[in-house]
């Protein structure tokens, strides 16, 4: 029996320069079902809420209160958006990926689709994102000098804290995308290696597991995107 | 970078992702947070609203409450006035009735005991004269001459002084 798993997602074409990976397409998928449910649930809004949009809703209103409770309300209306699409983007590929047709459709050979997050790329992508807009939001926050010097100082001391918090930069970035990557990715090896020894009934509770590993990773994701931005752009604590 | 290779990092496709990220960031902040952010953040104004015209309404009806027993109590007061008043009143006129009752049944009464004297002297004269006429047919009967004034008188008032 070859290999069960492939790190690498498996390109189904080409569009110019850009490899078309099923990951990307179900990461596509997962998009444009979220746009399609926002839509749906904001197409006639009111002030007394029913279906959808209570739904939506209470999640927002949870996250929006989170953010608020860490960023402080006027931080709130930049951050919010952003750590709550990264959650939606996150949990909704996550949870797509557990949908038949995922991992079993073939396509000229390859999986036709793959759970978004079992790709390094899309993890490692989120990741360079939030990393990239934790950044900007500290520049526009901070000032350009108050962002560098937070990693450059004259004291040598400082100087060292400070290159070791850049590079702790780098390992926030590894470490977000690789621990999304990997509890997905270990989740779809795990579903497949108890659906290849029986495929009746015993993957469901492997199945019940990813679903909470899914919104749990996601969360994670998100929080960890809120709270290096707070910290980020905030003041030092001590200045000279 | 070798394990980077392996994993199938490719920079293309980060892009393509931070590409589908932002993509998604625009289409939910317009579709989904803008108008459900606005949405609570009414909500919220309303609730705060009417909370603060039921805390009117209240205060208000405590006010109405508080004049209404402020009414109730003049109303009471007058009312009492009143009634004592008339008690006043009415004790005063009845006795004032009664007086007057009293003043005109004695006027009655004398005005009546008057009547009665009155009549009975006219009888009283009425027989008199009557009885002299009487007296005087019997004694010109019986002493067969028509007495003459004088002698008449005093005859009449001697046998009326025996007769009583």
């Amino acid at each position: 029996m070859e290999s069960l798993v492939v790190l690498e997602a498996e390109v189904l074409g080409h569009f110019k320069n850009l490899p078309i990976t099923n990951t990307l397409l179900a990461s596509w998928i997962a998009m444009f079902i979220l746009a399609v449910v926002s839509i749906l649930a904001t197409r006639k809004v009111q002030l007394i809420p029913s279906g959808l949009q209570s739904l939506f809703e209470i999640i927002v209103d949870f996250g929006y209160t989170t953010v608020e409770d860490l960023a402080g309300s006027k931080k709130a209306k930049a951050f919010f958006p952003i750590v709550m699409t990264f959650f939606l983007f996150i949990l909704f590929s996550n949870w797509l990926g557990l949908m038949p047709g995922f991992a079993t459709i073939k396509f000229e050979g390859e999986h036709f689709l793959r759970s978004m997050n079992s790709d390094l790329n899309m993890t490692l992508g989120l990741a360079l994102t939030s990393a990239a807009l934790t950044h900007a939001f500290a520049i526009y926050y901070l000032g350009i000098f108050g962002y560098l010097k937070k990693w450059f100082a004259l004291n040598p001391v400082f100087l060292f804290v400070g290159l070791l918090e850049l590079v702790g930069e780098v390992t926030k970035v590894l470490s977000l995308s690789l621990r999304l990557f990997g509890n997905i990715f270990a989740g779809e090896v795990a579903l497949l290696a108890v659906s290849s020894i029986f495929a009746f009934v015993a993957p469901l509770p492997f199945y019940f597991l990813e679903i909470i590993v899914g919104f749990v990773q996601a969360a994670v994701f998100a929080m960890l995107t809120l709270v290096f931005m707070v910290l980020l752009s905030e003041k030092h604590a001590q200045e000279h | 970078m070798e394990i980077l290779h392996q994993f199938g990092v490719n920079p293309v496709l980060l892009i393509a992702q931070g590409v589908n990220f932002i993509i998604l960031l625009f289409i939910l902040k317009m579709f989904l947070y803008k108008p459900l952010l606005n949405v609570l953040e009414e909500r919220k104004k309303r609730i705060a609203e009417s909370l603060k015209n039921a805390e009117e309404i209240e205060k208000r009806l405590q006010e109405t409450n508080e004049k209404i027993d402020v009414m109730i109590g003049k109303a009471a007061k007058e009312a009492q006035k009143i009634i004592d008043e008339s008690r006043k009143e009415g004790v005063l006129y009845l006795e004032e009735t009664k007086e007057r009752a009293g003043r005109m049944a004695e006027e009655v009464i004398k005005k009546s005991k008057e009547a009665a004297r009155a009549e009975a002297l006219k009888i009283e004269q009425e027989v008199m004269s009557k009885m002299a006429r009487i007296v005087a047919a019997g004694m010109e009967k019986v002493t067969g001459r028509i007495l003459n004034n004088k002698t008449q008188r005093e005859i009449i008032e001697k046998s009326i002084k025996n007769l009583s």
